[in-house]
């Protein structure tokens, strides 16, 4: 029992758990500022959408893939659904979740074809719809960003879930759009862990060739991953251009990086099988963590990107060199 | 009397003209254990598909319980209660030991909900019923390789199997592993299950066998009670050859080639001791865990050994890494060719320059020319099967592949040529033609480690066998005064 | 005659099919955009081909390793700027650019260096470290330049890209130039076997007495060397430096490789393919331009024609695995 405790104190988890409490206490030390509830709204308010891209990364990596895809495919998204439902005077907001979604979700049945079926690395197959993806939506729609938003859409931003107000009078409000990243965390935990089709991914991530044998629908299941992957990058594109008031067009392009890392950062294995959602939140939160406050720990704005680049290189290190050291431990 | 579970009546198997199966008859009853024996190339694998319907015979009947089947398919088989672990097991290593067992049959009832306290029942039904211990909580990939095959057999267990295949289920054993391994299959053909075991060592299958079907050339050599099989008719139907009884005597001379002293690593093996003359063929054996390979493995620098001390024509030397044997001419063919030997889709040229590549850096670029011809010679030289050096060398057969492996190192003129199990997978043509080049090798001064597990190899081939044991030498025979059954006594006692 | 049919035999089919589609798209182009022979766009043309050409060569001497190089552009980047650095503080003389160059170029090699050892002794899978990399040197550039470019870099330093010698770009000589070394390093020396050996199989490479980390550090300290080299011709095609120039060209590059016939997997691709497929591209790309097509359809058309390679290719192995 003893061994579990022990066991349970060093996963991954936990490693990011410590992490993120000791940078806390850090941060809180230096700027008391931070200890307060404005620091949870403005870190929920930057995971938001970080979130769900992570969610969806995390269940392809999970497969044994990768998808770099998803900035483009939450650009077109967002930016074909506010120019459609702008020059349609269409005004609604499941309109706009439901279009998200289809987009993502053809531009996922891409992936799925060409990684399932035609056998692409999906590294190169991701790359290359990315690609695509984001020449086209800037050719059709142009490099405009669209900050008239349907009157709903803008609405939607302003219903909180609750708001405080603090001394100085500043107004803080946890936005309601912080319900869909916690939706679809709920919703992937049970897939992953209860149904047969979410153990199937781990299964064809694990070994392909067994899944096979065991007779798994190894293409149903490749095929599902990268179109739930791309639905949700759609969504998380109009979750996006309600948060920010605005549609643009390239925004997003670039985030692929700190969605990956933070998903290998939260104990999720590059090579596959392997991967939880809390880890994936748990890393998501310490990226964000790190991006908000660097300021508040006097780190000039310049250093962001290499602060950031450092902590994944150091993250995903002691994740792969942990891997590695289940490989070579003695089994029982 | 017990009834019969499959039979299989005059099965024909072509691949693009080549006839892997020419006319096997092959009865399995319910509650025996039936070993199907035979060398590599012998069509055993190919029988296996055909009995778990991966293959279509080419011509012949199968009959399952009496009734004839025919368009036989890998789901009907496994519907018939046919199960086939294969040498990987063909689990997740990501999952619980419970998952993968449960897995197979939730999949095939079509089953949507992962119902985790079903599952851990059904595994520790399972694993009660084979008498194996396991956490059903712990992920498969901290799981020992037996341990592993427990997992294997318990999902078959509970997939109702009435036919359980397993292909060379020793292999990676070692010998309490074996024992517990042989308890387990006792313990199901008393359960009225058909065990089919796929083996070619004699010693093993005499234990455990109660009938036995020997394959040649894809042909049924012949069938019978163990009872009715001595050691020599084993050998002689397996190999189609008598047992020669002849062993290497080498001419003697005191001139040292290598000598080791106290060589250790910790948790591989302790205080290994041995010198090399002149003219010598050392053999070393052992069980999987004795250390045996670990032993290669050092002296090549792979996992290089902590202590100890190692001299080559009377110089110390030390080896901390790859770099470091090559420099000082040790040449190393591994264990597991496909993966550690051969560059398969590179061409047999690539294959027999991989370790002496600087040689051919002349005047400040790589001589292809000088490659080319190098490499002809040593296929004339070594009797390699191979139209010319550009092929890749995955088209060769095991064989040829592994004179290649050995011309490999041969080309870098070693001091030292450690060989682990050299001839794994080697049809027998090859396997003489190797024998026979070691030997000269050996005469030429050049010093021969042969690391392996088959027994009369190693009689044969070498002056001296050293026998190890839990890391450690347990002994040391000259080859001249053994004979193959002493030496397995020798292996196995405690 | 026999001599120049064994050439035409041993050139690879995937550099042929790229020389022909180039033949034609040029002959096409010509007879119907004379513009398009035009030297303006020839010179163009040879000036923009070495900087991503040589980024491409370090993609693809990665992926022949087995891996994959995702940091070139940020090491690109961070070469120009310290460059940029070097021949600011030495006051922009002409002198300056010997050292700004050698700079960038240490640069590079240290940056790969980093890179290759991070694969290779602590055996992290090189998309991630390289991924990490990029966001590192993006990260280290930024901290330099704190955001703007570096402009009023010495008059000379932009000839080395916009400058020509007898008629032809320099930028365009220096790609020569290592094509060339290139051709040498992988096809004439024991590191360059060992480099396709080890991509095919690195256990049969280590069991073989290869020093797998040697080479894999190797191989990205040369990638890394590209890297600066086309950095260096970026900052001074725009005579300036910054941390974000050129952040198409990942995607580029890998294409460039793939369709040249670098294998993903490792262990195979050539050179005479890489340069075919840079070609090729450029071709296409100045077609665009003369065309005026805007410049996102191309980079559409860049992710398109990676895929339908791929697709290409799957399809002709498939029907030759049925044979």
């Amino acid at each position: 029992m003893n061994n579990r405790i022990k066991n349970f104190l060093t996963t991954n988890e936990m490693i990011v758990v410590y992490i993120i409490i000791g940078l806390a206490i850090l941060i809180g030390s230096v700027n008391p500022a931070f200890n307060s509830i404005s620091t949870v709204v403005n870190l929920s308010r930057t995971m938001l959408v970080t979130l769900i891209f992570a969610m969806c990364e995390m269940i392809v990596i999970v497969s044994g893939g990768i998808d770099v895809s998803f900035p483009a495919i939450a650009c077109l998204a967002m930016i074909a659904t506010g120019n459609i439902m702008l020059k349609n005077h269409i005004d609604s907001v499941p309109v706009a979740f439901i279009m998200g979604a289809l987009i993502g979700a053809s531009l996922g049945t891409l992936n799925a074809v060409l990684i399932a079926i035609v056998k692409m690395p999906s590294l190169i197959a991701t790359l290359g719809v990315s690609s695509m993806t984001s020449g086209a939506t800037l050719a059709i729609f142009g490099a405009k960003i669209i900050t008239n938003l349907p009157g709903k859409l803008d609405k939607l931003y302003k219903v909180s879930l609750f708001s405080y107000t603090n001394a100085d009078g500043i107004t803080y409000s946890l936005t309601i759009l912080i319900l869909i990243p916690i939706l679809i965390c709920l919703l992937g935990w049970l897939l992953l862990k209860f149904t047969m089709f979410g153990r199937g991914i781990h299964a064809v991530g694990g070994d392909i060739r067994a899944a096979r044998i065991a007779g798994f629908n190894v293409k149903g299941i490749l095929f599902f991953v990268y179109i739930l992957s791309g639905t949700m990058a759609g969504i998380a594109g109009v979750t996006y251009m309600i948060l920010m008031r605005a549609a643009d067009p390239s925004v997003l392009m670039g985030s692929e990086m700190m969605v990956i890392a933070a998903v290998v950062m939260g104990g999720t294995r590059i090579t596959g099988g392997h991967g939880t959602v809390i880890g994936t939140i748990l890393g998501v939160t310490l990226i964000a963590l790190v991006k908000n406050n660097l300021i508040m720990l006097g780190v000039p704005a310049h250093f962001q990107t290499f602060v950031v680049g450092l902590i994944m290189i150091i993250g995903t290190s002691i994740t792969s060199l942990k891997a590695k050291h289940v490989a070579n431990s003695v089994k029982v | 009397m017990t009834e019969t579970f499959l039979e299989l009546k005059d099965i024909y198997k072509s691949f693009g003209g080549v006839q892997a199966l020419k006319g096997v008859d092959l009865t399995i009853r319910s509650g025996e254990i039936h070993c199907l024996a035979g060398e590599n190339g012998s069509g055993k694998s190919t029988l296996i598909k055909v009995i778990s319907g991966a293959h279509d015979p080419s011509q012949g009947e199968i009959y399952i319980e009496g009734s004839k089947v025919s368009r036989f398919s890998p789901i009907q088989a496994i519907e018939h209660g046919i199960q086939v672990i294969y040498q990987d097991f063909a689990i997740f290593p990501n999952l619980t030991v419970a998952e993968n067992i449960a897995m197979n049959r939730a999949v095939s009832t079509g089953a949507k909900i992962m119902d985790w306290n079903c599952a851990k029942k059904l595994a520790l039904e399972a694993m009660e019923q084979i008498g194996a211990r396991m956490d059903p909580d712990i992920l498969v990939e901290n799981l020992s390789v037996a341990n592993r095959q427990m997992v294997a057999i318990c999902r078959t267990i509970i997939n109702d199997a009435k036919l359980l295949i397993l292909d060379e289920p020793t292999a990676a054993l070692t010998s309490k592993e074996v024992q517990k391994l042989y308890t387990i299959l006792r313990c199901l053909r008393d359960k009225k299950i058909a065990v089919m075991i796929v083996d070619h060592k004699l010693g093993e299958v005499f234990e455990i066998a109660d009938r036995l079907t020997i394959l040649r050339n894809g042909e049924k050599i012949s069938t019978g009670l163990i009872q009715e099989y001595d050691r020599k008719r084993f050998v002689k139907d397996l190999t189609g050859r008598d047992i020669s009884e002849s062993t290497y005597i080498p001419s003697t001379s005191d001139d040292e080639v290598f000598r080791v002293e106290n060589l250790s690593r910790k948790g591989a093996f302790e205080n290994i001791s041995f010198t090399i003359k002149k003219g010598d063929v050392l053999g070393i054996t052992g069980l999987l865990d004795s250390g045996r390979g670990q032993i290669g493995d050092a002296l090549f620098g792979i996992h290089p050994a902590q202590s100890g001390e190692i001299f080559l024509h009377g110089k110390p030397i030390k080896i901390r890494s790859t770099t470091d044997a090559v420099k000082n001419r040790i040449a190393y063919v591994p264990e597991d060719r496909l993966t550690q030997g051969l560059f398969l889709d590179r061409s047999i040229q690539d294959n027999t320059i991989a370790a002496s590549i600087k040689k051919y850096f002349i005047r400040g670029r790589l001589d292809e020319r000088i490659m080319f011809k190098e490499t002809q010679e040593w296929i004339k030289k070594i009797g390699c099967v191979a139209p010319s050096p550009d092929p890749a060398i995955r088209t060769l057969s095991g064989g040829n592949a592994q004179k290649i492996v050995i011309a490999k190192w041969l080309n870098t003129k070693p001091a030292l040529l450690i060989l682990n199990g050299p001839t794994v997978g080697v049809d027998i043509g090859a396997k003489y033609d190797i024998h026979r080049m070691l030997h000269q090798l050996a005469e030429q001064g050049i010093g021969i480690i042969v690391i392996s597990d088959d027994l009369p190899e190693l009689i044969q081939n070498c002056n001296s066998i050293i026998i190890m044991k839990n890391g450690r030498i347990a002994g040391t025979v000259e080859s001249s005064t053994i004979n193959e059954t002493e030496l397995a006594e020798m292996l196995s006692s405690q | 005659m026999q001599k120049l049919i064994n050439i035409f035999k041993k050139t690879d089919r995937i550099a042929l099919a790229l020389l022909v589609c180039s033949i034609g798209i040029t002959i096409i182009m010509g007879v119907s955009h004379p513009k398009f022979l035009g030297k303006s766009n020839l010179q163009g043309m040879l000036i923009q081909i070495p900087e991503y050409g040589i980024l491409a060569f370090g993609m693809m001497i990665a992926m022949i390793a087995g891996g994959i190089d995702l940091s070139l552009v940020g090491i690109a980047n961070l070469s120009g700027i310290v460059a940029a650095v070097v021949m600011r503080n030495l006051n922009g003389t002409d002198f300056s650019i010997f050292p700004a160059i050698l700079a960038a170029l240490m640069v590079g090699c240290l940056c790969g260096l980093f890179n290759g050892w991070i694969i290779g002794y602590l055996e992290i899978p090189a998309m991630l470290v390289t991924l990490c990399g990029l966001q590192l040197y993006t990260g280290i550039a930024l901290m330099i330049t704190k955001g703007p470019a570096i402009t009023g870099l010495p008059e000379s330093f932009s000839n080395i890209a916009n400058g020509t010698f007898a008629g032809i770009p320099i930028g365009a000589l220096v790609f020569v130039l290592i094509t060339l070394v290139l051709c040498y390093l992988l096809y004439a020396t024991v590191y360059g076997k060992c480099v396709y050996l080890m991509g095919t199989n690195t256990i049969a490479s280590r069991f073989s007495g290869i020093n797998n980390l040697k080479i894999t550090m190797l191989t990205y300290a040369i990638s890394g060397i590209f890297g600066s080299l086309a950095g260096i011709l970026m900052a001074s095609h725009y005579n300036s430096a910054k941390s974000d120039y050129g952040t198409s060209y990942t995607l580029l590059t890998l294409l460039i490789a793939v369709l040249g016939g670098v294998n993903p997997n490792g262990g195979r691709g050539r050179v005479q393919g890489v340069v075919m497929s840079i070609i090729l591209l450029q071709l296409v790309s100045s077609s665009f331009n003369i065309l005026r097509v805007n410049a996102f359809v191309k980079t559409f058309a860049w992710g398109l024609i990676l895929l339908l390679i791929m697709t290409a290719t799957y399809l002709i192995e498939r029907r030759q695995s049925r044979d």
